[in-house]
């Protein structure tokens, strides 16, 4: 029963902890409101030339070798849906390590470490204000593109999507960990997340269908955890044909998380270590 | 091995035992090693007010940041009230109030009572309890009035009063002050200073270990004090105790306008020490020796062709003389870069 206490108690303290980070990151994102209101239209601008880029090429808004390769034949749904998940892959490439890195800027990386939390929990806090962050982005992005192009989805799908999506985020923090961990170590870890997002940008089918890559990359491609955010929610969204079921999808999700949550976590410890071995922690 | 003067039962707040700390700075043949610490040791009892005192680049701040497991130190031990910091890292932070040197260690762009609501979650304080406890420290450092306005609004001292403010948020049983006044008017390092021995020491009880590299402040606010020079402790004493370390000695300072040769004044009979200290035109020079009077005339004789002399006084020895005597350093001096 003691014990019981003791868990529920730093349960609380480091669920707190998260909420307090994810509160602090928004006041300060706040205090910059020119800033904040061009990020809310970053995404539309950013997926607008997508969108017409696509419906140029195909010469309107259905497309016949869309509907043969994936079985749909809506290809701004398709790109909007896959677009989304940019902003998701962006956030576990970019947003934590940035987080990290601001701290640094600021003078507040030790004064928060001193504290008696675990660091994977302060990143979690990291985490959990990019997820909302991206969430509000998405939900500009969908506003808009239903007032313009009005999307159809099938509102049924949304359940199973958002259970993909939430463990997809499970894997995306692992890798989060694992990049912010170079920012720790290399004054210039972006070098690192550039470098992988090129290439996570090219495996994950936003625009285009999974089997217009090569072979190998689109084995690579079912390592990345957006694939299987990608295809399953423009699977039960817009009927997409994918070669896997739910069940494997979130199988190989849990199992891709597992692992790269416990990468990331590994690999974040080493670096934090490393830093407070060479007293690097706070340097900017 | 750590010296042993704690009176108080239980284990010591703080023991730090042979702590060594290299710092490698560079690459190739550029690669230096830098001796931060060396192994240094001492021994805080349950509520003493113990001051680190040393100069610049001596390794005060490098223990202070291994005690809160911002650093890792290359060997030897540190235990707080007898938990292994490294090993029981999470039980030592929550018992650690921590004030850091330097302005930026809290959220400019965001209010006193944001930073310490940030602060108060790390330290596993919630609703009602943070609030009363927000308020409480707002009132006691005098910055209710302007909590809800943003720091980058606030001075110098009101930024190190919330970072005070943010050290003592969990009611920790040990406060780690590196520099506390470090940069501050005179007001406000009064305060601080005051509010370090009569609030936090003497009222509540807390063990405080302060660094500092002005000798007043330790000998005003500190019941040990251990010298630091060179990443090692040199001696810890009472400052009454440091004092008595030059018997029956006496300073001799001299105010003259430029700079003297002073070698000649090294050569006279009797005297031990002489430092010179050359600060916008003026040099004070320190002699130490066993009695002034003897060598007065001739001191005077050896400087008049070279300087104008502005003032003479006989002293009793200060902290500082104590540390430039045991050490041959002096407190304004910057250290750093000891090459290995």
């Amino acid at each position: 029963m003691n014990r019981l206490r003791i868990w529920w108690s730093k349960l609380r303290h480091y669920a707190g902890a998260v909420w307090a980070e994810n509160i602090k990151e928004w006041k300060l994102e706040l205090t910059y409101k020119a800033d904040f209101a061009r990020g809310l239209i970053d995404p539309v601008v950013y997926l607008l030339p997508y969108l017409l880029y696509g419906v140029a090429l195909v010469g309107g808004r259905s497309s016949e070798n869309l509907q043969r390769l994936v079985g749909t034949s809506d290809i701004i749904t398709f790109i909007t849906l896959g677009y989304v998940f940019i902003g998701f892959l962006n956030m576990a490439l970019w947003a934590m390590g940035f987080s990290l890195r601001k701290e640094q800027f600021y003078g507040t990386l030790e004064s928060v470490f001193a504290a008696p939390v675990p660091r994977w929990v302060f990143t979690m806090g990291m985490s959990l204000h990019s997820i909302l962050h991206q969430l509000l982005m998405i939900a500009v992005q969908i506003v808009f593109i239903l007032a313009v192009f009005s999307i159809r989805i099938n509102p049924l799908g949304l359940l199973p999507t958002l259970l993909v999506i939430a463990l997809m985020l499970v894997a995306l923090y692992g890798i989060g960990m694992f990049m912010a961990s170079f920012t720790l170590i290399f004054k210039q870890g972006w070098l690192v997340s550039e470098a992988l997002s090129s290439i996570l940008m090219i495996l994950t089918p936003i625009a285009y269908p999974l089997a217009v890559l090569p072979a190998f990359m689109q084995q690579a491609a079912l390592f990345v955890p957006t694939t299987y955010g990608i295809l399953t929610a423009r699977h039960f969204l817009m009927g997409e044909k994918i070669s896997f079921t739910l069940n494997d999808a979130l199988l190989r999700l849990a199992l891709l998380s597992l692992l790269w949550v416990a990468f990331g976590l590994l690999v974040f410890a080493l670096i934090e270590r490393q830093t407070r071995r060479a007293g690097t922690l706070s340097h900017y | 091995m750590a010296d042993s003067t704690h009176p108080n039962p239980g284990p010591p707040a703080l023991l730090c035992d042979n702590v060594v700390k290299l710092f490698r700075r560079g690459r190739g043949l550029k690669k230096k090693v830098v001796r931060a610490l060396d192994g240094a040791s001492l021994t805080i009892p349950q509520g003493e007010l113990f001051g680190l005192l040393g100069p610049n680049g001596a390794g005060k701040t490098t223990l202070v940041r291994c005690i809160a497991t911002l650093l890792i130190p290359d060997s030897g031990t540190i235990r707080l009230f007898g938990h292994d910091v490294f090993t029981d890292s999470l039980f030592c932070r929550q018992r650690i109030g921590l004030l850091t040197s330097g302005e930026r260690t809290l959220y400019w762009k965001l209010s006193a009572r944001d930073n310490l609501r940030f602060f108060a979650a790390l330290y596993g304080l919630h609703g009602r309890d943070r609030d009363r406890r927000i308020d409480y420290l707002l009132e006691l450092l005098g910055l209710r009035e302007v909590a809800n306005e943003r720091l980058e609004r606030y001075s110098s001292g009101m930024k190190q009063k919330v970072s005070l403010a943010r050290a003592l948020l969990h009611d920790p049983d040990i406060l780690l002050l590196d520099e506390p006044t470090l940069g501050l008017d005179p007001q406000f390092g009064r305060f601080i200073r005051q509010f370090i021995k009569e609030e936090l020491n003497r009222k509540q009880g807390k063990t405080i270990l302060l660094t500092t590299h002005y000798m007043d402040e330790a000998d005003e606010l500190c019941d040990r004090i251990a010298f630091i020079n060179r990443g090692k402790i040199v001696a810890t004493r009472t400052p009454a105790e440091f004092k008595r370390e030059i018997p029956h000695k006496e300073i001799l300072e001299v105010r003259c306008l430029g700079q003297p040769d002073t070698t000649g004044l090294k050569h006279l009979d009797g005297i031990e020490q002489v430092q010179a200290d050359f600060r916008d035109g003026i040099t004070t020079l320190r002699l130490v020796m066993p009695k002034a009077e003897k060598v007065l005339s001739e001191v005077i004789e050896l400087l008049r062709p070279q300087v104008r002399l502005l003032g003479i006084d006989v002293k009793e020895p200060t902290l500082e003389d104590v540390f430039i005597y045991m050490t041959g350093t002096s407190l304004g001096a910057d250290t750093k870069e000891e090459i290995q």
